[in-house]
């Protein structure tokens, strides 16, 4: 009975039901937005939209843009957080046995690709699932962080010996626009482009969608593959190096915290787009939503324990919410 | 019902028969590994009793039991829920809810038992919060459509959310007589979380892999499309089995209270551990899936390792490199010998 109905009147409720579930990301972040912004008077003002750049977006979006990459050729990185923490380390290490800051970036950025290079011989070289072989990465790398550092210790580096250019790094501005923001915002480009215009973005994509048939073109899915975990771990690096950079510590496996967020951004973000693919747009987004709901829960002034609640409510609210008409828009 | 033989072709999963016929080379492979893991379990057990004499003793066995009952407990409840899952970690069966869970449970059990409740009043509370939980889980995925690892994330940040609104972060102490109980030795001096763990595996594997429900959850996990057109009823299967979890992760909460003598924060610690457990469970089965006595031995595995390092010193820092080395090697194992098949 309903299904002739539909069939015979279906265009304007399906049109409108396409339209949400085309914008699904979109129509959820303004919702949240606007009502955030009647609730409470301090949300849309414009040092707090800053703060929520600054401080509920950077490394999270850095973070998730690792993810993403990992995630386009249909894996996961379990260990973004793993090389966050290296690079992290040794950039905090370098510096304070007073090398400069450039060769210590360097080195961090190194560190984080080696633990995307491990990744990738595990899942490129013998073939281990993804989620395995990054999961495997990050126990051996919260051991050896814990080696490196006499069971946990942070490495502080004293207030005096900070260089110019390390505190730049994390709390600088450049025309008033601070510094953390812009390498996210050069990431977040570099990484649209790199995904949507370049060859290698491409074949990516494609692995993830249907291996078999980038495989059957002759092209070499595994170093894609690797080439994507290994981007992965480098990206997660500059996470690693700005969060250094701006609480002048490395604490040990503090990078796993960005993890859960991280892979609930990704994934929102695929989900949710239009074609149901890995995209950096469509992450970012999700990194907005995270950190929209995470900074106007705070400025209601609801408890902080209830906060986590709301953030668990409002994104499993717009996941089944997203679900749904999805499911009724392809019925 | 002809429904589990239409589909041994595919999969086959009846526990009894060790050899429907499967492929010569996929047969030998996997039972190369699961000796090779079993032999690596003997010897990891043989090394440690020769290097520190009270390993073996049935003083030490017990406690090791015991300390792994918790996790243990978790690792089952997962095992179920990667049946029915199936085996693709992103768009399968996973529940990241499952260490929040316990958290929530044992708070709900400890404010009761604190609040005077009896404690048949303060282990329904558990179990109901646990269940509650996997209800949830099973709606948002059955229900809402929404793929397992984001449904029971966010549940995940809403359980651990709710724990934290109950205790305000702080320990919620509790003593009752089952606590009591939990806490003290049973026969020959071992734990009684030791004998909890044996009894609730045992329960589990009976249910899980040897009956009909339990079968289909292997069926439903390994080929939906195909349990679907047998007509299975693969939504109530899959819900099934996330409130299994979410009922494992109530005992659970239980058991932690009595093994800390109240309810404690952090048990979200738990989870990456537990998942690791249960993943490393497939290589202790015949055809290398998940199974309920799988999953206790990696998870005796695991506890003997720990156990053993304790007991010669080595640093505890090493424990999560070697079980991260320790999955690597097993999964790698695996995937060579599967392309030596091939």
């Amino acid at each position: 009975m309903t299904l002739q109905t539909s069939a015979i009147e279906p265009s304007v409720p399906r049109a409108l039901i396409g339209v949400v579930v085309d914008n699904a990301l979109v129509l959820a972040l303004v919702t949240v937005f606007a009502i955030f912004s009647f609730a409470t008077p301090t949300f849309l003002t414009i040092a707090n939209l800053q703060s929520i750049l600054v401080n509920n977006f950077t490394l999270l979006a850095i973070a998730a843009i690792a993810m993403t990459s990992a995630v386009s050729v249909g894996g996961i990185d379990l260990s973004v957080g793993t090389a966050i923490d290296f690079a992290s380390f040794a950039f905090v290490s370098l510096v304070l046995a007073g090398q400069p800051v450039a060769i210590a970036a360097l080195a961090g950025l190194g560190a984080g690709a080696a633990v995307g290079a491990f990744n990738a011989v595990l899942i490129s070289g013998i073939g281990i699932s993804p989620f395995l072989a990054t999961l495997g990465t990050l126990f051996i790398g919260r051991s050896i962080q814990q080696l490196l550092t006499n069971g946990g210790n942070p490495v502080y580096l004293p207030p005096s010996g900070i260089p110019e250019t390390f505190r730049f790094l994390g709390r600088g501005a450049i025309g008033g626009i601070p510094v953390p923001l812009i390498i996210t915002a050069i990431i977040i480009v570099a990484a649209t482009v790199i995904l949507t215009r370049a060859r290698f973005g491409r074949v990516a994509l494609a692995i993830g969608i249907q291996p078999s048939v980038v495989r059957y073109s002759g092209i070499a899915a595994r170093i894609h593959v690797a080439m994507a975990f290994i981007l992965a771990g480098l990206i997660a690096a500059v996470a690693g190096l700005i969060l250094s950079a701006t609480v002048t510590v490395y604490i040990p496996s503090s990078g796993s915290a960005f993890l859960l967020n991280a892979i609930g951004a990704t994934f929102i973000g695929t989900t949710l787009s239009r074609l149901g693919r890995p995209n950096i747009p469509g992450t970012v987004l999700g990194v907005l939503l995270l950190g929209i709901v995470a900074n106007g829960l705070l400025l209601t002034g609801l408890n902080f324990y209830w906060q986590q609640v709301g953030t668990g409510l409002l994104i499993f609210a717009v996941l089944a919410l997203s679900f749904i008409t999805r499911r009724k828009a392809s019925a | 019902m002809s429904v589990d033989i239409q589909l041994a072709p595919v999969i086959h999963f009846e526990p009894g028969l060790s050899t429907s016929k499967p492929s010569r080379g996929g047969n030998l492979a996997a039972g190369a590994l699961r000796a090779g893991s079993l032999v690596a379990f003997v010897t990891i057990l043989l090394v440690f009793s020769l290097t520190a004499p009270y390993f073996l003793s049935v003083g030490n066995i017990g406690n090791v039991l015991g300390q792994s009952a918790i996790s243990g407990v978790l690792a089952i409840g997962l095992t179920i829920v990667l049946i029915a899952g199936g085996s693709n970690v992103v768009t399968g069966g996973i529940d990241l809810s499952l260490a929040a869970n316990m958290g929530l449970s044992a708070a709900v059990y400890a404010t009761a038992a604190q609040l005077g409740y009896g404690d048949a009043t303060a282990v329904a509370g558990a179990l109901l919060t646990g269940l509650l939980i996997g209800a949830i889980n099973a709606i948002a995925v059955v229900g809402a459509g929404i793929v397992p690892l984001l449904a029971t994330l966010a549940v995940m940040n809403i359980v651990a959310g709710l724990e934290l609104v109950l205790t305000q972060n702080t320990v919620i102490p509790a003593s009752t007589p089952l606590l009591t109980d939990l806490s003290s030795s049973g026969p020959l001096g071992i734990p009684a979380l030791a004998y909890v763990l044996l009894v609730f595996t045992l329960i589990a594997a009976a249910i899980v892999q040897h009956t009909p429900a339990g079968l289909r959850l292997y069926a439903v996990g390994e080929f939906p499309d195909a349990a679907r057109a047998a007509g299975l009823p693969v939504r109530r299967l899959v819900a099934g089995a996330f409130m299994a979890s979410g009922f494992c992760g109530g005992v659970a909460g239980v058991l932690s209270v009595s093994n800390l003598s109240g309810s404690t924060t952090g048990s979200g610690e738990m989870l990456l551990p537990v998942v690791v457990t249960a993943l490393l469970g497939s290589v202790f089965s015949r055809r290398l899936v998940p199974t309920v006595i799988g999953t206790l031995l990696s998870t005796l595995f695991v506890g003997f390792l720990v156990n053993g390092f304790q007991l010669l010193n080595i640093s505890s820092v090493l424990v999560s490199g070697v079980q991260g080395l320790l999955i690597l090697l097993v999964v790698s194992a695996t995937t060579l010998l599967r392309r030596q098949e091939a």
